[in-house]
């Protein structure tokens, strides 16, 4: 039973490894990602409405579900594409001040992105972004520091933006040895 | 095991500032997701992944420290951040499979 | 330099300790491995793994086979509980690759085959005659940009030929891995490619030519690490890096020539000794 009062205890629940397609479009330049759960990335090249999709790149990735140990409440997370540790790279973005305000206290800012393009695509709500932190500071056993998760929207040059979200770069190329 | 005991054992390199801690328990993968979806907090984490993200997830789950097998060089990029971000990098020549059992028969868990 | 280890294990024994559920492979109890590698990147088993060896990795993915058979692997465990699709079966099966799945992750997966104990079999290395190549002989074959579905099936396929043909395994296995980096490159970032293997006694020459991208600068592309991303890609955290340095690495000459948006031409040299 959902109880309204439970102080939740999260937990990772309905891990599937899934790939991350990064699709661009040439007619009105727009870029999309979204998650894929079949066995080989999608890389064709489409026509859906007006846009005229082709693949730019793909990575594996996961995609989870979070859910309460005590009450089984589940919270979705299908709109999370990933989380990306702020490293400052932007003097001007919110996100920089934001950590730079609270490295000191050694809280440590991860952005939560929803997919592209982000003005057409629902984005984490409130809810969701909250859960994600208090999974994340829960499962951490350190007492000397925090996590704390914004949403992708506080990020207002994405284009600027160096960070990269966590998943899994190059598993499928055959990218050298570095020595 | 503290961490500092562990790198004088196993001749690990430091390749930053190292913040002396517990080991609990050992996750190997070279999965950025596995791992942030997986491995306990406290871990120490050993893949051949030197992509500055490394920091991102031992940061994201607290893991006690990152040993980059196989001697990979790891770019200075992701030693610096590290650096910022208090998470231990160590280096060993040893292949992941190698380093491992090393550690089981020393008895880390 | 380390000391290089050699584990000898039985397959049989891996499986029962792993509590891992047999994917492919018959005969079993016969057959041991020489050497456990664990890891998630298949260029880091191209590039390090032992031929003989057990490979453990959380990657499903035809990748993981076809690497695995160019590294000369004589089994693969997947793990977590990671069960194979039918491509790998059907690869795996073909090459008498053995295939386990086990709910294990990797570092248990390396506790519980570190503590396996008992009597190492004795083995015994059975020399294979080498004929070599008294004539020319030659094949072509085609590769088609994003045909993730192929990919790797060429190199496989020269990797058969050459050993029908009996060359010596070291040589054969660095052909394999420098072809399978070459034939990765033109599916990730060409249209499409004609490869030409012609293979003698004195000499092995597999050549690519691709219609793609090209190469700008071929000095740079050679150096490790190096990326063909663009900046929007690298932006959103998608590189993808070149093999050549692995092919170089492999072969005894290399030979590029690539003209911008017209595509590349990739000769790779090996002698027969």
């Amino acid at each position: 039973m959902q109880d309204e009062s439970c102080k939740h205890l999260w937990k990772i629940t309905n891990i599937k490894p899934c790939f991350i397609i990064n699709e661009f479009c040439y007619k009105c330049k727009k870029n999309t990602t979204y998650f894929s759960l079949e066995e080989r990335p999608p890389i064709e090249r489409y026509q859906e409405g007006e846009h005229f999709w082709n693949t730019l790149g793909y990575d594996q990735s996961i995609r989870f579900d979070l859910q309460c140990k005590k009450c089984g409440k589940l919270v979705k997370m299908e709109e999370l594409a990933g989380l990306m540790m702020c490293t400052g790279c932007e003097d001007n973005c919110k996100v920089y001040s934001l950590m730079k305000e609270l490295e000191k206290e050694r809280t440590w800012v991860y952005v939560a992105f929803g997919f592209l393009p982000f003005d057409e695509t629902k984005q984490l709500d409130k809810e969701q972004i909250s859960v994600l932190e208090d999974y994340f500071n829960q499962r951490r056993k350190s007492s000397t520091s925090k996590i704390k998760i914004v949403s992708g929207d506080l990020i207002e040059n994405f284009s600027l933006c160096y960070g990269n979200i966590i998943k899994d770069v190059d598993m499928l190329s055959s990218k050298p040895p570095e020595n | 095991m503290k961490l500092k005991e562990l790198i004088d054992k196993f001749e690990l390199k430091a390749l930053t500032n190292i913040e002396d801690t517990h080991i609990k328990g050992v996750y190997l993968s070279d999965m950025l997701s596995d791992v942030m979806s997986r491995a306990e907090s406290g871990s120490l984490w050993m893949t051949i992944q030197t992509h500055k993200n490394i920091v991102s997830v031992a940061n994201l789950i607290d893991l006690s420290a990152i040993i980059i097998t196989n001697g990979k060089n790891v770019p200075d990029g992701t030693i610096e951040l590290a650096n910022r971000f208090y998470v231990n990098i160590l280096s060993s020549p040893l292949p992941t499979y190698e380093l491992a059992i090393k550690l089981v028969e020393a008895g880390v868990k | 330099m380390q000391e290089e280890e050699t584990h000898i294990i039985e397959i049989e024994k891996i499986k029962d300790s792993l509590q891992a559920q047999i994917i492919t492979g018959n005969n079993i109890p016969n057959k041991f491995i020489t050497g456990v590698y664990a890891s998630d990147l298949m260029s880091d088993v191209l590039a390090y793994g032992k031929s003989g060896s057990i490979l453990l990795t959380g990657l499903n993915s035809q990748q993981v086979a076809i690497s695995a058979y160019m590294a000369e692997f004589k089994a693969i465990v997947l793990l977590r509980g990671k069960i194979p699709n039918d491509d790998i079966k059907k690869f795996a099966e073909g090459k008498n690759i053995i295939v386990l799945s086990t709910q294990a992750d990797m570092y248990e997966a390396c506790v519980k085959i570190a503590n396996i104990k008992g009597e190492v079999p004795v083995i015994k290395e059975v020399e294979k005659p080498v004929s070599k190549a008294k004539n020319i002989t030659e094949h072509s074959f085609k590769i088609d940009g994003q045909d993730f579905a192929s990919a790797g099936m060429v190199s496989t396929q020269i990797k058969a030929i050459l050993k029908s043909i009996g060359y010596d395994s070291k040589l054969i296995r660095r052909i394999a891995i420098s072809t399978y980096e070459a034939e990765m490159n033109v599916v990730m970032h060409a249209k499409k490619a004609d490869v030409v293997l012609k293979a003698s006694d004195e000499m092995i020459k597999v050549s690519i030519k691709d219609e793609g991208k090209g190469i700008k600068n071929i000095e740079l592309a050679m150096k490790e690490g190096y990326t063909t991303a663009t900046e929007e890609q690298r932006a959103l955290g998608f590189g993808a890096g070149m093999g050549l340095p692995n092919i170089k690495k492999n072969s005894d000459k290399l030979n590029i020539e690539s003209e911008v948006n017209k595509g590349t031409l990739i000769k790779i040299y090996f002698f027969v000794r």
